[in-house]
């Protein structure tokens, strides 16, 4: 019996404990022809035989299934082991691009306005006088459109200076109430270390009942927007002027580089100009036929939003794909 | 527009307001500050009255001067000529610290002692005044050596420069700032009155007339003076240097002061331009159809008024008699009748462009205290006038309709008192509603709403309690909104199979277009004004920018430089598409460890897989494009759904020279037609399928689509699937090549049985040898 268990204990490998099995527990096994004796054994002694056998079946039984695991368990180990590679060699393999910043920040700025049950409206970039500038309250010859240096066509086209031409197109195309913003692609005709020829804006405009939309409203939106986009800023609101809405403001959030202390990039005044918006001017109700109507509108510049949220410091960077810029953004 | 804290004074008394106050002030009614600076002087910088000068012994150019500087009598030494004429002068004494850290110290200059510095004005930190150094007079105070100069308030000021909106003409002087403030801070403006001490010599109907012609649409004052000595003051250099005019001439830079403090518009004029044949001063202002106003002399234009005026006609310094002129004319008229003349516009258009001060005899009176003060004048009695009967805008202004804009309850009291301090007349038609006259100097307001800005930015918008808008509810995803969504579905594609998204801009070099053989806009749509030569036009094909873009990678060492771009593209008659373009520059991968460094360089196939990665399943055709960046062999349409919608190719070898840039892939397709399209789903086979290759032997110039187009068009139901596994070509085959080809076989009923395999598979050897003379290998 001894013996026998020894077999098992010293089998160093599962081939040579399969043969131990065979040789024990097999059809012409130890144990078999030791059952077999069991004939010969005289009658009275026949239960205390079979269970001293049964006994020892069951030890060895026991002892053999303990082998089996740790070798099995061995086995596997060494085929892991076998199979080990430095997998710190394959982290830079993985691979992505990136979307850019300027577009990234402008799906957020929808997605915040599309929750808010606004529609995405468009219009074309080659624009006419009218929409851009006459029915928008900008006369030929307001000194407002000084502020916007226009790109004209030889027929007297020209490329959209803002989006608002799309607020425009908007109302001339359905009825009110309208709840719309307007993202798109601008051109103006400037170029230095602030400016580039074309940049992105994104507009907004609410229009319902004469006495229903109030410049209280637009306050509740762009103060919870801003801070949608920026965190927890402070807003401040300051009268300003645009032809197309009366009464208007610019908005400014507190800056998010020195929290209001001053710094460089807010001019040392603790405030970053974000938005500018107002109620909309009676006379572009009136060029797109509406009457008895208030409304607001609000308009803003995405570069502006992209390179403030993600501190990049040179905007006409933003047009060159400089893939070592855009990969921050992975 | 600049301002100074003691200039306002002389119209407002801010005493009791601190700078902080004014700061917060100007940025709350809409008069945004740009900078806000506080003139500091050293306590040691104090007035001395100059004793005696005379001149260094061992230096051409420095004076010894003795100074009272209050405490008792200073030698100090000074580089600047013009001390020679002073007599009160700015001395900083020993201790005093200057701007840029510069400490008064004993001096010995060329042997000589001194004890202090007669001060220029730049180096106290005030705007450059001229030529050497400060010299005092009365305007600023009164003088005494040893008077701390930090004690003047016109010294040691606070300069604000504000930025304005286009529609506020009306604060382009002193006056008008202080106006706005008076009714934000609920202080009374100072009443402004002079009356000249002299007597008039003469009626100016004596020596002078005016006669107009046509209609006219300015307001006119003339008025003449014989003048014999003019002198200039300290305050009016320094102020006029703060302001940051440049003028010598003193009776100009007494015009240029006058009309910043008060908004009206001046000019002199030698009278000679006026006099006649009989020696008379006739001035005719006359009127042309494009609503301009000529000021003509005898024989020539002395002035176009708001515009311009003749060189000849401006009176100097030395001239003997002068005649003043001070004029309004709605800017509305005169920035169109500008427009439509074209006329040269000098300095003062700027003011009379936005709205000047129509207030004429104010901007007199104020010149006529300067002159009396500074010059050595005298006037003739009355004035040249022409005089413009205009309406001023009456706005019927309702409390409750105020109220609904601003989204609060205003009260009555409220609005009035606003509106009267501002200078609006008010007339009450019943309760809470009142006829409002806009003063003319407010050109920019003609309704309600522009009366509900005035109140808004006086009472201020953070004291406006936000409220949120309730809005009828309404589905409002429309198309737009949701090719938005499904565009950002594509970059995510893009970006997952390594692309970076690039923005360019919409503008092309036409050269360059035209170069590659891509459409061009008509000549006669084409920009008008564009910014730079290389962005003349506007693009048609996204992909030119895309190659700048990667040259422009290249020489900051990118080695894989895989770029996208969704944006608008323009074709000859400028209509306006939406593309979606790619390029793949260089190496396919990083270097690393799995490709030992040495990363496979982009080719044909792995761009395909990645194009298809983004936008679907596409089967690729020999390229129908014609255009210069389009390799001949390695090019193709892709289509999908039968619809041609793009090509890819690897870039033109001449291309990627002149780029100076890797091997490169680009591809372009029309957004359009990527938009996702509905979907029927078919039912799938319960029952197993099988996978068979067959390698036929078919003439090299048979494009795998033409096989593909075969077994397509073949009406065999259990065939399921078929696709191209491996080409092979060798000598042995001449112009022939193997082709082999996997189909995939199934039936919706049962699993299908050999026989009925092989049956199909005859049947398609069968038409393959028909129609593309296939032989079996």
């Amino acid at each position: 019996m001894k013996e026998l268990e020894e077999k098992i204990v010293l089998a160093d490998s599962l081939e040579t404990l399969e043969k131990v099995r065979v040789e024990l527990f097999g059809k012409k096994g130890v144990l078999a022809s030791e059952f077999a004796k069991m004939k010969d054994v005289p009658g009275p002694e026949k239960k205390a035989f079979a269970e001293g056998l049964n006994k020892n079946k069951a030890v060895l039984q026991a002892s053999f299934d303990v082998r089996y695991e740790a070798l099995k368990a061995e086995e596997i180990e060494r085929v892991l082991k076998s199979e080990a590679i430095d997998v710190s060699l394959y982290g830079t393999l993985a691979q992505k691009g990136a979307l850019h910043p300027v577009m990234e920040t402008m799906d957020k700025i929808i997605d915040y306005f599309v929750a808010l049950n606004f529609a995405v409206e468009t219009g074309p970039m080659v624009e006419d006088d009218f929409h851009n500038f006459e029915a928008l309250n900008l006369p030929k010859y307001h000194p407002a459109r000084d502020m916007q240096d226009t790109f004209y066509f030889k027929d007297g086209g020209l490329l959209r200076t803002h989006t608002s031409p799309v607020q425009i197109r908007t109302m001339l195309e359905t009825k009110p109430p309208i709840r719309m913003i307007a993202p798109g692609t601008v051109f103006r005709r400037d170029f230095d270390v602030t400016h580039t020829p074309m940049f992105h804006q994104v507009e907004g405009l609410v229009v319902d009942d004469k006495g229903t939309v109030s410049f209280a409203n637009l306050k509740s939106i762009l103060t919870d927007f801003l801070k949608y986009m920026f965190g927890d800023v402070e807003v401040r609101f300051r009268p300003s002027f645009f032809p197309f809405t009366e009464p208007s403001a610019e908005v400014d959030i507190s800056c998010i580089f020195c929290e209001g202390e001053g710094c460089r990039i807010c001019s040392h005044t603790g405030w970053l100009e974000v938005l500018g918006c107002g109620i909309v001017d009676p006379n572009v109700f009136k060029a797109v036929g509406y009457e008895d109507v208030s409304g607001y509108a609000f308009g803003l510049g995405v570069e502006r939003f992209a390179m403030l949220m993600h501190k990049i410091p040179d905007l006409r960077s933003l047009f060159e794909g400089d893939i070592r810029l855009l990969e921050q953004f992975r | 527009m600049i301002i100074t804290r003691s200039w306002l004074n002389e119209f407002i008394d801010l005493s009791d307001v601190s700078d902080e106050k004014l700061y917060e002030t100007f940025n709350s009614i809409g008069l945004e500050v740009d900078s806000i600076k506080k003139i500091d002087i050293d306590d040691h910088v104090v007035v001395g009255k100059i004793l005696s000068v005379e001149k260094h012994p061992d230096a051409d150019k420095l004076n010894i001067c003795q100074i009272d500087v209050g405490s008792g009598s200073r030698q100090i030494v000074c580089g600047a000529a013009n001390v020679m004429d002073a007599k009160y002068v700015a001395v900083a004494t020993i201790g005093a610290v200057l701007p840029g850290n510069f400490e008064i110290k004993h001096a010995k200059l060329r042997g000589v002692e001194s004890e202090g510095m007669v001060c220029a004005s730049s180096e106290l930190g005030l705007p450059h005044t001229g030529k050497g150094i400060m010299i005092l007079d009365e305007s600023i105070g009164d003088l005494e050596a040893g008077q701390k100069l930090h004690t003047y308030p016109s010294i040691a000021d606070t300069i604000i420069e504000l930025e304005l909106t286009a529609n506020r003409g009306d604060c382009l002087c002193v006056y008008g700032v202080a106006r706005d403030l008076s009714s934000a801070l609920e202080l009374e403006m100072k009443p402004f009155e002079y009356k000249s001490k002299e007597k008039p010599k003469l009626g100016i109907a004596r020596v002078a007339e005016l006669h107009t012609k046509g209609k006219m649409t300015a307001d006119l004052t003339f008025k003449l003076f014989n003048m014999q000595d003019i002198t200039n003051s300290f305050l009016v250099q320094l102020r006029l240097a703060i302001v940051g005019v440049d003028i010598q001439d003193r009776l100009a830079s007494l015009l240029a002061y006058t009309t910043h403090s008060t908004g009206v518009i001046l000019r002199a004029y030698d009278t000679k331009i006026f006099r006649n044949e009989n020696d008379k001063i006739v001035v005719n202002p006359t009127a042309n159809d494009k609503g301009i106003i000529e000021i003509m002399g005898n024989k020539e234009v002395a002035s176009v008024v708001g515009v311009n005026q003749n060189e000849v006609s401006i009176a100097h310094d030395n001239c003997k008699e002068v005649l003043i002129e001070a004029s309004y004319i709605h800017p509305e008229t005169l920035v169109e009748a500008v427009a439509n003349t074209g006329l040269d516009t000098d300095d003062l258009y700027y003011k009379t462009s936005r709205g000047a001060n129509p207030d004429l005899s104010f901007g007199l009176k104020f010149l006529d205290l300067l002159m009396d003060t500074y010059t050595d004048i005298s006037h003739y009695d009355g004035a040249l006038d022409v005089s413009i009967a205009r309406e001023n805008t009456t706005v019927i202004v309702d409390i409750k309709e105020i109220s609904s804009i601003i989204g609060m309850h205003v009260d009555t009291s409220t609005v009035v008192n606003i509106l009267h301090k501002l200078g609006f007349e008010i007339n009450a038609m019943g309760d809470d509603v009142f006829a409002v006259v806009v003063p003319l100097y407010r050109h920019d307001i003609k309704h309600v709403q522009d009366i509900s800005e005035e109140i808004v930015r006086i009472i201020g918008i953070n004291n406006i309690q936000a409220k949120p808008l309730v809005f009828p509810e309404q589905p409002r995803l429309n198309n737009t909104t949701d090719r938005y969504r499904i565009k950002k579905e594509f970059k995510n594609r893009a970006t997952g199979a390594l692309f970076y998204e690039n923005v360019s801009y919409v503008f092309s070099d036409k050269v360059l277009l035209e170069k590659y053989g891509f459409p061009l806009i008509e000549e006669d749509l084409e920009l008008a004004n564009p910014i730079a030569e290389e962005l003349n036009t506007l693009r048609s094909t996204i992909l030119v920018n895309l190659l700048n873009a990667v040259k422009g990678n290249v020489s900051y060492s990118k080695k894989s430089i895989p770029l996208f771009e969704i944006g608008a593209v323009f074709g000859s008659k400028r209509e306006q598409s939406e593309v979606i373009s790619f390029v793949f520059s260089g190496q396919l991968d990083g270097a690393n460890v799995r490709n030992s460094g040495k990363p496979y360089s982009i080719n044909f196939a792995s761009f395909a897989q990645k194009i298809g990665a983004v936008i679907g399943n596409f089967e690729l055709r020999p390229c129908t494009y014609k255009n210069g960046l389009v390799h001949p062999y390695q090019s193709a349409d892709i289509i999908i759904d039968g619809q041609v919608c793009g090509f890819m190719s690897k870039l033109h070898p001449t291309v990627q020279e002149s780029f100076d840039i890797p091997v490169t892939y680009i591809a372009e397709l029309d957004f359009d037609v990527l938009m996702p399209k509905h979907i029927n789903a078919t039912p799938v086979s319960k029952f197993q399928g099988v996978y068979k290759d067959l390698s036929i032997v078919i003439d090299k110039t048979i494009n795998y689509y033409e096989v593909a187009t075969i077994l397509n068009s073949l009406d065999i139901e259990v065939l399921k699937d078929s696709y191209p596994v491996d080409i092979y070509e060798d000598e042995t085959l001449g112009d022939k090549k193997s082709l082999t080809i996997r189909f995939f076989l199934q039936s919706m009923e049962k699993t299908l049985e050999d026989f009925e395999i092989e049956d199909v598979m005859n049947q398609i050897i069968g038409i393959l040898e028909k129609q593309c003379k296939a032989q079996l290998r």
